[in-house]
């Protein structure tokens, strides 16, 4: 069993990692209250007042029965005997992942002064990327293709700028800006995940988790082999914000769960930056609301590398014309003018041109071989929308 | 002291004749019936009886047993209570045996002696052995549809007696009552306005015969659409309607005469597995399916139809029969429809639109798992439509009418009569490659969808067919272009795919 002998062979801060990571796993102890066990409390003292059953001593957990949890304390004791702190700690440092304790030496200096900072943190990949300048680029998981092709854009010019990418590895924007900075040569891309590093979340991202590990840098506050409960994502959105310098929301619906990471920021004085939209587009009703309501405005990589005070790299920015657009006729004009920037059918381009479904069909398969349109599920959406707005 | 009087049953939409003897001789009063009668079949002896009585005749005061010949399959409903009854009065000498040759008689009774309608009197006039065949007025417009024996409409049991003690008979002479053929009142599809492109894929579906799914959010005309698809499609031939008579006959309904145009069907989705593709009981009703024979079946919210129903469709819609069978028999239903099917693209309604759905990635996919694929691979057409801005609908022009639509399919179907086939839809292999070749542009467009993986190889022969009646509508002759495949590409989405490009 557990006991002051089974660690007595780590040193002093080997035992706090040990044994904040088994404070971790044990379920209904969230990040803030192990926070608060480790800086009130002692991590080690935590521990074995859990272990030896007296945990009406720990007053972060005496706080938590308080607010109608009266079982929990005498749960937790149960759930911290059966685990095995050595053990705990010895799953989490494989495969070169790495255990940051809070106050100790190599947790990431961004976080320390965090009113809320995880007590411990697991990292895969290179940390070097948190030294120079981040900015967190976030948004929705459901994402228009000319959202997916900013936050991609974004991503590799700020990458390319020397500008860490912090995102949170989700389907749609978040996936998009890491790809995106993982293209520049220094790819500079962090992944704030909800799951524990080993676990793959999105499965969709599995390649993209891999490459973060190994190029980039992977980093979470939940232990090795838990899966993504719900609470989590807002858990780490907190953490994307503590670690940025500047959050940019690409896409987001009214209610979008980007929208708290944004309150996060906001509560860490981090600026926060929008990328506009047209006002009947549901994707972007998020992003409009906060400019209205004084966030930045985002255009391109440019305007976000103003906004934190970071000289564009010397190298010209790459003239990307967008597709060029040769010999269109009358009715692929016609079509790709209706498609505007939001994604629409079959049935409402012809509805809006006015013409046959075999005219707009026939145009559509023309622009999607020039690589003009994309298709997916029968939704239709221009290459480079934004780009051709501007 | 013996009778041998022929009826029939029915078995799914097929009749079988069957004799009724019956034999009176000594012993305890009473009766029995032998020969595999189900419930309402045995009942027979009580109607039987208190219809002899109210006839005015006498019940023979010995022992009568009833035979249904073949004795081997089951009977089932009510439809011999009239020859039982005039079996048991010739039997017991009330009525001279050469006065019922040649006669078959249909029909249940009532206890004060009415002759009462049965289901299934086309069917059942068809497969009687006799010249002449005795039927309850109610259904006498529908037996005179069929060619062969002479109908005779009676009302009572007492109208019967008294023909047949008459020389010659004297049978009254009711009027048949010309049930009016239902006048198909069909809305126009120029009441839906607003729908260009679903306009299109209607017509499309009537022309090739092509199973076409809607996918929409409520509200937008999915239903109205469908059940205007009917009202596009040719009358029915002779062969057809006789099919599609049957089937009707057979399921209870009052035909009312020849059922001329393609009926629709549009069963709610709680149906059961029985109800959409018949069985059931020992007369193994016809389903839905077979209902909407040589017509229109519209599934309305798709996937909420149970998993299991819906998988038991695929067979039907492949061979155009199903095929029920239990322990003791079998039949073969006719169910060779055009499917028509709508559903909603997710529960938010947005259909997964990039950008504006709020459903989880989880949710949609659970909602979509439960049609699979192989019964959307049955869909030629997959559309998507959309709620029509409030001005179309107020004052937009009005769609095509049904009228002329009608005209430009029946041309289309014309054209694949001269193939050998009644649509598109049903051209194989070979026919298919006469009746459509390719030309260079067109075999690059299916090239480079099959390539991408946008298309399967079933995929591709739907699409050269759904391409042939485009070309067919628009008057083209010769090769198929890359236009025609790029619409038949266009209409059939993929509703089940993930969301997004490449999220």
């Amino acid at each position: 069993m557990t006991g002051p002998d089974r660690l007595g062979g780590l040193s002093a801060a080997d035992r706090t990692a040990a044994c904040l990571v088994a404070l971790s796993y044990l379920p209904g102890l969230g990040p803030a209250t192990v926070r608060r066990c480790h800086l009130e409390h002692g991590a080690e003292e935590s521990w074995f007042d859990l272990v030896a059953g007296r945990p009406d001593r720990i007053v972060p957990v005496t706080d938590l029965a308080a607010r109608g949890r009266s079982d929990l304390p005498a749960h937790l004791s149960a759930e911290a005997r059966r685990r095995d702190p050595v053990a705990d700690l010895g799953r989490q440092a494989v495969d070169g992942r790495r255990v940051h304790v809070l106050g100790a030496r190599g947790y990431p200096d961004r976080l320390v002064a965090d009113p809320m900072a995880p007590a411990v943190l697991f990292s895969e990949g290179h940390l070097a990327a948190l030294h120079g300048p981040t900015v967190a680029v976030v948004g929705t998981r459901n994402a228009t293709l000319a959202g997916r092709q900013l936050a991609e854009e974004l991503g590799e010019g700020l990458a390319a700028a020397g500008v860490a990418v912090i995102s949170g590895l989700a389907l749609g924007i978040d996936g998009a800006a890491h790809r995106g900075a993982l293209r520049s040569e220094a790819p500079r891309s962090v992944a704030v995940i909800a799951s524990g590093l080993d676990v793959v979340y999105p499965r969709r991202h599995a390649h993209l988790h891999a490459e973060l590990a190994s190029r980039g840098l992977l980093v979470s506050e939940t232990p090795a082999g838990i899966r993504p409960d719900a609470w989590r994502f807002p858990a780490r959105n907190r953490i994307i914000a503590g670690l940025a310098d500047s959050v940019v929301v690409v896409e987001s619906r009214v209610a979008g769960g980007s929208l708290h990471t944004v309150d996060e920021a906001l509560a860490r004085d981090v600026p926060v930056l929008a990328v506009p939209g047209h006002p009947s587009a549901p994707a972007s009703a998020g992003t409009n609301a906060l400019i209205y309501d004084g966030a930045g405005l985002v255009r391109d990589t440019a305007d976000v590398l103003l906004a934190i005070g970071v000289t564009p790299p010397p190298v010209p920015r790459r003239q990307d014309p967008g597709p060029a657009l040769p010999d269109l006729g009358p009715a692929e004009r016609a079509v790709l003018d209706a498609l505007g920037s939001t994604p629409s059918s079959l049935a409402e381009l012809v509805a809006a041109t006015g013409r046959t479904v075999g005219e707009v069909s026939h145009a559509l398969a023309r622009l999607a071989a020039a690589n003009h349109v994309r298709e997916a599920q029968g939704w239709y959406e221009a290459v480079g929308a934004r780009t051709a707005a501007r | 002291m013996f009778a041998s009087i022929p009826s029939a049953i029915v078995v799914g939409v097929d009749g079988h004749p069957v004799t009724v003897e019956v034999h009176v001789g000594k012993g305890l009063p009473g009766l029995s019936i032998v020969g595999l009668p189900d419930a309402a079949c045995r009942e027979a002896r009580d109607r039987v009886r208190a219809a002899v009585l109210a006839a005015e005749a006498t019940w023979p005061a010995a022992r009568i047993t009833i035979n249904l010949a073949p004795s081997d399959t089951r009977k089932a409903g009510s439809g011999l209570d009239l020859a039982m009854a005039v079996g048991v009065l010739v039997a017991s000498g009330q009525l001279e045996t050469p006065r019922v040759h040649d006669l078959a008689f249909v029909g249940e009774l009532g206890l004060d002696g009415t002759v009462r309608p049965v289901p299934g009197i086309v069917c059942r006039v068809d497969a009687v052995q006799a010249g002449t065949v005795v039927v309850p007025l109610a259904c006498a417009a529908d037996a005179a549809l069929v060619e062969g024996p002479a109908v005779r409409p009676v009302t009572t049991l007492a109208e019967v007696l008294t023909a047949l003690r008459t020389e010659p008979a004297e049978w009254p002479d009711h009027p048949i009552p010309a049930v009016a053929g239902p006048a198909p009142v069909v809305a126009d599809l120029a009441d839906v306005r607003g729908q260009t492109a679903a306009h299109e894929a209607l017509e499309l579906a009537a022309a090739g015969g092509h199973h076409l799914l809607m996918v929409g959010p409520p509200g937008a005309g999915k239903t109205m659409l469908a059940s205007r698809l009917a009202g596009l499609l040719p009358d029915l031939t002779r062969d057809r309607a006789m099919e599609a008579t049957r089937v009707h006959s057979a399921a209870g309904a009052m035909v009312g005469g020849l059922v001329t145009r393609p009926p629709y069907r549009a069963p709610h989705h709680t149906a059961t597995m029985v109800a959409l593709v018949g069985g059931g009981t020992d007369a193994l009703r016809p389903g839905e399916v077979s209902m909407a024979h040589a017509g229109v079946l519209f599934l309305d919210e798709l996937g909420e139809f149970a998993p299991a129903v819906l998988d038991a469709l695929r067979q039907p819609l492949e061979e155009g029969v199903i095929r029920v069978s239990r322990a003791r028999f079998s039949a073969d239903l006719p169910a060779r429809v055009l499917l028509v099917a709508a559903m909603n693209p997710c529960p938010c309604g947005e259909g997964g639109r990039p950008g504006a759905c709020r459903c989880p990635d989880g949710l949609l996919a659970r909602y979509r798992r439960r049609l699979s694929g192989p019964l959307l691979d049955r869909f030629d057409l997959r559309v998507q439509v959309f709620r029509p801005e409030v001005r179309r609908l107020l004052g937009g022009d009005p769609g095509p009418s049904t009228a002329s639509v009608a005209e430009r399919v029946a041309a289309a179907r014309e054209l694949a009569a001269r193939r050998g086939v009644a649509c598109n839809a049903l051209l194989e292999g070979a026919q298919l490659d006469d009746a459509a070749p390719l030309n260079d542009e067109a075999t690059q467009s299916l090239a480079t969808a099959l390539g991408t993986g946008k298309l399967s190889a079933r995929g591709l022969t739907k699409v050269r067919r759904v391409a042939l009646t485009v070309a067919d509508l628009a008057g083209h002759r010769g090769p198929l272009t890359a236009f025609h495949i790029n619409t038949a590409m266009a209409m059939r989405i993929d509703v089940v795919g993930t969301r997004g490009l490449a999220a």
